[in-house]
């Protein structure tokens, strides 16, 4: 049961420095390209909220494996 | 200057006033939150210092359909129906002052302690969910009057509320359902996009008021909006999507065997998707603000309530930047479920004037014709 949470924890630290590594390079990625070409920042911003919202939802599913083992 | 000082002020009387209330609860067992009820589904809305107000029951069983205006009237109507907590508890049973018994888990079975086959209910997260969709209606309702009165006036929009919602109307046509449907096909599906939004805004907002529930915190309210998505899809769907889902062109008939499984089971993670962002995104701010909230009672019992109230300004500040963040969130959960909607519809609604004899090609044209035009 301890161990229970201590996966818990690990698994929520875990799956967050995977989403803020994929979604730090998105930003560092989208900011280059708005440099570069001001002219298209809405087409950049535009495809990078989507980007962040589908390694977001694979972030959420590795985090409510998490709360399952913590309140199971 | 004087709303400034007014708001500081207001600010630092609230610091002042919550370690009153802190003092008062460490150690004691029964003031004791739990986070997960607060997130949870019931059969009542709670107005707490004041009182509940208990929800009408509908239970199926046995084939017949039993009404009741609330949980207390189902308990004491002494047609079978007992409360879950005390069939397992029958000692523990608490009356009320006029003598009626007093409902403890709201979860109701028959005496003989099975659960009704389909339970009707109106919920909490029901509630909210319909008092946001009438809302909608009520709120769009009056702006389409103001807009097809033929008076030149009406086509100005005036007041807070006409534009207010003209913008975010115009925000959704424009940046959410011509983007990603296309020019030829967007106005179809403006409608449904519009009232997904503004339906998920209303119940993301209606959860950061007071006594206000997050209906979008409830994996089924989810799953349903997500299920409309799902059916506009697939009858969105032109020839040339479901020839993509079952017999993907350009690759080798054998490779079918792999793609035409993993295409069909990209049909239903799609929706999946959808439902588990929304329903994460939302429950996990609101156990975000509990927790850290919590945070000074865990201080207050670990150090004593002295430190609990003076680290009480530190979570307080937490929060109500959490709360901004929330607001903030409640917005953009709104707009990436529209997008992500239009997006699927798009994928599916398009037509493509090009034949698919072989992508990798295509796209390599794409990349040599783009190199060369910007140099």
């Amino acid at each position: 049961m301890e161990f229970a949470y201590l996966a818990a924890g690990l698994g929520a630290g875990l799956s967050m420095i995977g989403a803020a590594l994929g979604i730090g390079m998105i930003g560092k990625s989208a900011m280059e390209g708005t440099a570069r070409q001001p002219e298209a920042t809405n087409d950049i911003r535009t495809s990078m909220i989507i980007s962040a919202g589908l390694i977001e939802g694979a972030t959420f599913f590795a985090l409510a494996i998490c709360i399952i083992l913590a309140i199971k | 200057m004087t709303i400034a000082k007014r708001i500081v002020s207001l600010f630092l009387l609230t610091i002042v006033l919550i370690p009153s209330f802190v003092a008062a609860a460490p150690g004691q067992a029964s003031n004791r939150v739990d986070i997960m009820d607060k997130l949870a589904n019931h059969y009542y809305l709670d107005f707490k210092p004041i009182g509940k107000i208990e929800l009408p029951r509908i239970l199926y069983y046995n084939g017949g359909i039993s009404y009741y205006p609330s949980t207390s009237a189902a308990l004491n109507s002494s047609s079978g129906w007992v409360d879950l907590y005390y069939y397992e508890y029958p000692d523990k049973i608490a009356y009320k002052e006029d003598g009626s018994i007093y409902p403890a888990s709201y979860k109701l079975v028959r005496e003989d302690g099975s659960a009704p086959s389909v339970d009707f209910s109106l919920s909490s997260h029901l509630v909210w969910f319909a008092i946001s969709g009438f809302l909608v209606l009520f709120i769009f309702a009056r702006i389409k009057g103001k807009y097809s009165s033929q008076s030149i006036d009406g086509l100005v929009p005036k007041g807070p509320v006409q534009n207010i919602f003209e913008s975010l109307v115009i925000f959704v046509r424009d940046d959410i359902a011509l983007a990603n449907i296309g020019p030829k096909k967007y106005l179809k599906y403006t409608p449904y996009l519009l009232s997904a939004f503004f339906m998920i805004l209303f119940m993301n907002l209606f959860g950061l008021m007071p006594w206000g529930v997050t209906s979008t915190a409830d994996v089924m309210i989810t799953a349903v909006l997500a299920l409309f998505t799902f059916v506009i899809t697939q009858f969105a769907g032109t020839k040339d999507y479901w020839k993509h889902v079952f017999a993907m062109p350009g690759i080798p008939k054998f490779m079918l065997f792999i793609m035409t499984p993993v295409e069909i089971l990209g049909l239903f993670t799609k929706p999946f998707a959808l439902t588990v962002r929304l329903f994460a995104n939302m429950s996990s701010g609101k156990m975000l603000v509990y927790s850290i909230l919590g945070m000074i009672f865990i201080f207050g019992e670990l150090f004593g309530p002295a430190v609990g109230i003076g680290s009480s300004v530190v979570w307080v500040l937490f929060t109500v930047f959490i709360y901004g963040i929330k607001v903030f969130a409640s917005f953009l959960q709104a707009y990436i479920f529209t997008m992500f909607s239009a997006l699927y519809i798009g994928i599916a609604a398009e037509d493509h004037d090009h034949h698919h004899e072989d992508h990798a090609e295509e796209q390599h044209h794409h990349e040599v014709a783009v190199a060369a035009s910007s140099h």
